[in-house]
């Protein structure tokens, strides 16, 4: 185990004890959400960092989650556990279709796509106001009746380890593998036995069930959710955390998304400047620091055990 | 007795341009064949037909009997049919090691830990050893050759497409290069080899087949082809060959 992973397990240990060392609620309430977006953030990683596809349709597909989840609870009556698992299978397929029909798209292409596809969303979201209650946004059930902040907090933190764990677990495959040769060169994965529509159409998949699994989640913590879910600027927040936490690492992105919450709640006071202040250290990070803030820890460490 | 790969009124037109026009060739199991013809004849072409990279705009190929045009690379060389490029597509971000395990995990019956052992047996053949866990992408030139080579091997194919494997390659790999070849022949796989380099495809081929403007203007063993008057014209000028 390197360095950096011994201080990355630190950090997970440390937050499990946090509740117990009497941090107040309010921080309790903010990580909660830091661990929404980590989901998020490893997720699009998932994607971006490892199949070398661009997406921003990462919010769009927490919000489909959401809304299948809560929907299904209102309308057919699910139990929560089958309404979740039916916002992860509408989001996994819409994923597989974005992936499918984006085949032969890159770049700034497969990119505007992709906006298309989660702006048609958000819109049609707010527009069938009869169903989705519009932007007035819909209440939802909790998710576990009389549960506090505490409850949440586990929950979301076991939810996120899990699903880190999980992306972990396929990267690590033969799959992962597959998806980095993508990555690196199509034509050279096709001549090799690998059938690269099948694994970039998945991988799509892959990465936006962990997305909607995580609105699902949100959605019953929450307990109101409105399209603003879905929207550009949710999508920005994703990306500057993937982004500043390191996107080529799953769990470096998800370390990302807690990080920034704490500080975009940390600093409040600043108002909408936060974002700016925001947008201009994901351009420096691209810009000298391409790996994020632990890719460039784990080379700078790297350089020291030589 | 049927051609191992057939390949009948083949054409491939880009736009106005038509880079094949209408060829016929046959293939049978375990000849080594080279690919010949000044740039812009047709050869990339042809192999980028033949591992499922373009459409055909007319004719047909058959694998043992079976149609294969338009079929995706991925089956195709699941079918049996490896392909190296003109210019390598090694996976830079990989280990050399990884590199070579794409392939044989893309077969779901073999185990990670078969898959290891067999890339380490090829790398062990290819002198890559002492490679396997660096990055591809600090390989030399002829290192990535090999590499790519190395690669097709993984697939223990039936048919192999090399497009100018011997570019950029340091004179001893490339002695190398040509003893794996003759083995890999030796061993019944048949061989299209496309090479500028006229040294190696006459030193290693018994039947060299020349294409000019898309059409086959000679085919036969080395010797034939070598002194034949329309090879001489569409490489030297018709004063040359006169």
């Amino acid at each position: 185990m390197t360095l950096l992973q011994k201080i990355l397990l630190a950090l997970v240990v440390l937050a499990a004890v946090l509740p117990m060392v009497g941090v107040p609620q309010y921080w309790l309430y903010t990580l909660t959400i830091g661990l929404y977006y980590a989901m998020l953030a490893s997720s699009w990683s998932l994607l971006v960092g490892y199949i070398g596809r661009i997406s921003f349709a990462q919010a769009a597909m927490s919000g489909l989650g959401a809304y299948v989840a809560v929907l299904t609870g209102q309308l057919l009556g699910w139990p929560v556990v089958p309404s979740l698992i039916a916002g992860v299978v509408a989001a996994g397929l819409f994923g597989l279709m974005i992936g499918w029909l984006t085949l032969r798209l890159h770049g700034a292409y497969l990119g505007l796509t992709t906006i298309a596809f989660a702006e048609i969303l958000r819109i049609t979201v707010t527009a069938e106001h009869q169903v989705t209650q519009g932007s007035r946004g819909l209440q939802v059930r909790p998710l576990i009746e009389g549960a506090g902040p505490v409850t949440y907090y586990y929950i979301f933190l076991a939810a996120a380890v899990v699903s880190v764990l999980l992306m972990l677990a396929l990267l690590h495959s033969r799959i992962g593998l597959f998806f980095q040769a993508i990555r690196e060169d199509e034509d050279g994965t096709a001549s090799l036995g690998v059938n690269v529509t099948l694994w970039k159409s998945l991988a799509f998949a892959a990465s936006t069930a962990f997305a909607g699994f995580a609105g699902g989640l949100y959605a019953h913590f929450v307990q109101l959710i409105t399209p603003s879910m879905m929207s550009m600027q949710e999508m920005g927040y994703i990306l500057a955390m993937a982004v500043i936490g390191g996107f080529s690492n799953v769990v470096y992105a998800a370390f990302g998304g807690v990080i920034l919450q704490v500080l975009l709640e940390a600093l409040r006071e600043m108002g909408e400047w936060r974002l700016a202040v925001f947008g201009v250290i994901a351009i420096l990070m691209l810009r000298f620091a391409p790996n994020g803030i632990f890719g460039w820890l784990e080379t700078r460490l790297k350089r020291k055990d030589k | 007795m049927q051609a191992q790969l057939d390949i009948s009124n083949l054409s491939k037109n880009f736009g106005g341009l038509q880079a094949l026009k209408g060829i016929d060739l046959s293939f049978q199991k375990g000849e080594l064949v080279g690919l010949i013809g000044p740039n812009g004849s047709g050869k990339t072409t042809l192999l980028n037909i033949i591992g499922g990279y373009y459409d055909a705009s007319g004719g047909a190929v058959t694998l043992e009997g079976r149609k294969i045009d338009g079929l995706s690379p991925s089956t195709l060389a699941r079918l049996g049919i490896g392909r190296s490029f003109q210019m390598t597509k090694v996976f830079k971000r990989l280990t050399v090691l990884e590199n070579m395990l794409v392939g044989a995990l893309a077969d779901w019956g073999l185990t990670r830990k078969a898959a290891e052992d067999k890339a380490r047996g090829v790398l062990d053949k290819l002198k890559l050893t002492r490679l396997a866990d660096s990055p591809a992408s600090s390989l030399s030139g002829g290192q990535a050759k090999l590499l790519e080579f190395g690669r097709v091997m993984m697939l223990d194919p039936k048919i192999v497409l090399l497009d100018e494997p011997f570019g950029g390659v340091h004179p001893e790999l490339k002695r190398f290069m040509y003893e794996k070849i003759t083995e890999w022949n030796d061993a019944g796989a048949t061989i299209i080899l496309i090479s500028h380099d006229m040294g190696s495809i006459f030193g290693l081929c018994r039947r060299v087949v020349t294409l000019s403007y898309g059409d086959i203007i000679a085919d036969g063993d080395p010797e034939t082809v070598r002194n034949d008057p329309a090879v001489l014209e569409a490489y030297l000028g018709d004063h040359h060959a006169a």
